[in-house]
């Protein structure tokens, strides 16, 4: 499900099957030589996301992209975050990222970190096959945790 | 100068008319237009899809085939691709959804959790029988949805989707 209010409200009627959150967490790097790369990053975690939405869109909240500049980056951001998320009565939160900081702090929270694959001069089948492989590695990270109780 | 001169009435009459339908014409056009647009709307979302599968190969065994559309939102146009299930029933060819009927998950056949000849939802354990139908005691409340399918030059195309008429 996406963070919208027509989801959402499915969401609420259902919470009891959805437990699980996924966060993007996207770097928004302004200087000249990093800016390209850190949006084909976005655009790879949305392409992501959606894909991981659409087969498990019964027990995960995709949320918005939590977006970030270089000086905004801090290690409590996740931490805090991950709280309220366990609150609102998410019992898995998984954030997932294509900036290697993040694998820092991977024994606090759940970091799923992925390289970024520029997607944009790819058509439309292969797009779509590089989808369906990078998913293929992040499933067992999702059932192992789902098994897990 | 010609034996039929106009006249000044005449001359003004005609003008008259001439300018009158043209307005007459401008108002009525649109109204006209109006009243038919209904009529000559296209028909959307009820077309069948060529897929990239080939009849011939469907076999008792369930396949993913993906099938591509245009799809408008507004002033957005974006491809989406759909799987169906395809399999074959006899000589009669069977396309579901693969969306779980609980919450939307993807449906999975054989999966290595679920069972054998059955489709089954990683999400909550929803667990169908091959023609769709949800097995009581799972959370599913319904049978998987069906395709409408057609055949064109051997190859397999898929229409829209239909309460599933198999169970």
């Amino acid at each position: 499900m996406y963070f919208n209010a027509k989801d959402i409200t499915e969401f609420m009627a259902q919470k009891e099957f959805i437990d699980t959150a996924i966060v993007p967490l996207v770097s928004v790097d302004l200087s000249n030589e990093k800016m390209k790369q850190s949006g084909a990053e976005a655009d790879f975690l949305i392409a992501l996301t959606a894909f991981i939405e659409q087969q498990f869109k019964g027990r995960l909240l995709v949320m918005p992209l939590f977006s970030y500049s270089t000086v905004m980056k801090n290690e409590e951001m996740p931490k805090q975050l991950e709280i309220q998320l366990h609150n609102a009565g998410f019992k898995h939160v998984f954030f997932i990222t294509c900036d290697r900081f993040w694998t820092n702090i991977e024994e606090l929270i759940n970091v799923i970190w992925l390289p970024a694959i520029p997607l944009e001069s790819m058509d439309k089948g292969v797009k779509n096959s590089i989808l369906e492989d990078q998913l293929r590695q992040v499933i067992p990270i999702f059932s192992t945790k789902w098994s897990q109780n | 100068m010609s034996n039929n001169r106009v006249s000044r009435r005449q001359f003004l009459s005609y003008t008259l008319t001439g300018v009158g339908g043209f307005m007459a014409a401008g108002m009525l056009m649109p109204m006209v237009r109006f009243a038919l647009d209904p009529v000559l709307q296209k028909h959307e979302g009820g077309d069948f899809v060529l897929t990239e599968q080939k009849i011939a190969d469907i076999t008792e065994a369930p396949i993913k085939v993906d099938f591509t559309f245009e799809q408008v939102d507004a002033w957005y146009k974006a491809d989406v691709t759909n799987t169906a299930w395809v399999y074959k029933d006899g000589d009669v060819i069977v396309a579901l959804s693969p969306v779980c009927k609980h919450l939307g998950c993807m449906v999975d056949w054989e999966h290595k959790d679920g069972n054998k000849n059955e489709f089954f939802c990683p999400c909550h354990a929803g667990r169908y029988t091959k023609n769709g139908g949800n097995i009581a005691g799972t959370p599913p409340l319904g049978p998987l949805d069906e395709f409408e399918v057609q055949e064109k030059d051997g190859y397999l195309m898929i229409g829209p989707s239909k309460p599933n008429t198999l169970v």
